[in-house]
């Protein structure tokens, strides 16, 4: 068994995975952010980092995340139509900065966690840098 | 009883502003908080606002040192969106770049070291090798800092001369074997001032996800151009050094070996650059929708950049960079903890920490 199949098998998850962009895609259906990191945990995956995406037309957020296991590149996509994910910082502390970061670009909230100021020096208003909607005030 | 100690903005080890508050028992650090944020300058945003030629010369200017390690990630990223794929003798190119500015920071870090060592002969011993070094990038490119090497395809400039450029590693390769190398491996003043000193666990060092030469001292042997070679890296021979004891004087170990290996490359890049194009010359592209992603081992560590465009726009529609000292700079609050008051600049600085590229 390859190690993408043993973490599709982990995970319950019969899609295939599909290399596009340089990185590994696994489409997780209703496997949710938690379940992931500590399967990526037991795999002793190393975390890279949350992009966030602002959809367009106020469709909500796109948040990738990635690990690295062995040189392969992995990415899994979780869409947000609110505001909020549950935060996996209990599970991976490496997640801590990125998802205080994404918290100050987007004011988007990883529930369950807390926060103090990381990039932003003034004020409260986060969202300010990448968050359209609030940018444009 | 215990108090805190701010250090910074304005730093005692680096130019660069950050600010550490440092909880104090009588001499003892029991533990730290780190505030950054001082050189936040909206690049991902600005990125969002610059055309395909625009955002590379933007993006060159994240970090001041490893500012062509940028615009080769970029670049790579922006190749897989366009299916461009670089000549032979680009990707070579690309590779003897990379490492001369692995040269150039690693040269600059052991001189910043020495320099909080208090062994300042040896800041300027290193000083002088990093103005060969920037001599060496300034004959190939025309600049001391940012290069404009790199673009979507290719590179902008070749190296007409190897030989020439070939005898000026060899000269440095030689100078470090004989000053900086020795000194940094076998001093006493050295081994007393870094020995067992802010030491990050290889546990420790999983849990937070840190990369690059923070990594190799806390004993992971993880390097990008062997896990997931990029450019020419599949080509080439050379070592990944691996120190255990996760302390001061194994990332001053890692760092000078990292500097041999850096020159074993050159040497082999430099004999085998291949003939041929640099650059896809005349081709035309156009950017599909979707994002593509890169990931190269810069002299801190691993960058990644995620770069996401639209079919027919001028714009990339998002640009997010992942600098391996944002990942790296977390840890200082665990290699600082128990450490005296005195260690702790030169505890900062061995994480060769890069303010820029972290706040962007």
């Amino acid at each position: 068994m390859t190690p993408l199949e043993s973490i599709s098998e982990k995970l319950g998850i019969t899609e295939p995975w599909i290399e596009k962009g340089g990185v590994h895609w696994l489409t997780l259906g209703a496997t949710n952010v938690r379940e992931l990191a500590k399967a990526m945990n037991e795999l002793h995956a190393r975390f890279i980092t949350i992009t966030a995406y602002q959809l367009p037309k106020e469709e909500g957020f796109r948040l990738e995340y990635h690990w690295d296991l062995d040189g392969r590149l992995l990415g899994f996509s979780f869409l947000l139509t609110g505001n909020s994910i549950e935060s996996i910082f209990d599970l991976c502390e490496g997640v801590d900065w990125i998802e205080r970061e994404i918290h100050e670009e987007y004011s988007l909230d990883f529930q369950g966690r807390e926060y103090e100021p990381l990039l932003l020096r003034q004020g409260d208003t986060s969202g300010v840098n990448l968050r359209d909607t609030v940018a444009a005030r | 009883m215990s108090y805190k100690i701010p250090m910074g903005p304005y730093h005692p080890a680096l130019e660069e502003p950050y600010k550490l508050d440092l909880i104090c028992e009588g001499e003892t650090v029991i533990d730290a908080k780190l505030h950054i944020g001082f050189n936040f300058r909206g690049i991902e945003h600005l990125a969002e606002t610059r055309n395909h030629i625009q955002v590379i010369a933007l993006m060159e200017r994240v970090c001041g040192i490893c500012s062509n390690i940028h615009t080769l990630t970029l670049c790579t990223a922006m190749e897989g969106l366009t299916g461009l794929t670089p000549p032979p003798r680009a990707q070579y190119i690309r590779v003897i770049m990379a490492e001369l500015e692995r040269l150039h920071s690693h040269v600059l870090w052991a001189g910043i070291a020495a320099k909080l060592m208090g062994f300042k002969t040896m800041f300027m011993t290193c000083f002088e090798l990093r103005e060969k070094v920037m001599d060496v990038l300034q004959a190939i490119s025309g600049n001391r800092v940012n290069y404009s090497m790199n673009r979507i395809g290719g590179v902008n400039r070749d190296i007409t001369d190897p030989q020439a450029i070939l005898r000026l590693v060899e000269a440095l390769e030689l100078e470090m074997g004989r000053t900086v190398i020795p000194i940094f491996t076998t001093s006493r003043t050295a081994r007393s001032r870094c020995a067992g000193i802010g030491v990050l666990t290889t546990e420790k060092a999983v849990a937070l996800g840190v990369v690059g030469p923070v990594a190799r001292a806390s004993g992971l042997p993880q390097d990008l151009r062997r896990a997931a070679p990029y450019a020419a890296y599949a080509e080439m021979d050379f070592d990944v050094p691996v120190q255990p004891a996760g302390d001061v004087t194994a990332r001053l170990l890692v760092r000078a070996l990292e500097i041999m290996e850096s020159c074993k490359i050159l040497r082999q890049a430099l004999s085998k650059l291949p003939p041929g194009e640099i650059a896809t010359e005349g081709e035309k592209f156009v950017f599909t929708t979707g994002t593509a992603t890169a990931r190269v081992e810069a002299p801190r560590g691993e960058v990644m950049y995620s770069v996401s465009w639209k079919e027919g726009s001028r714009n990339p529609a998002r640009v997010h960079v992942r600098t391996p000292t944002f990942a790296v700079m977390p840890a200082i609050r665990w290699m600082v903890k128990g450490a005296r008051l005195a260690d702790t600049p030169l505890i900062q600085a061995s994480i060769d920490p890069c303010y820029s590229c972290t706040d962007r």
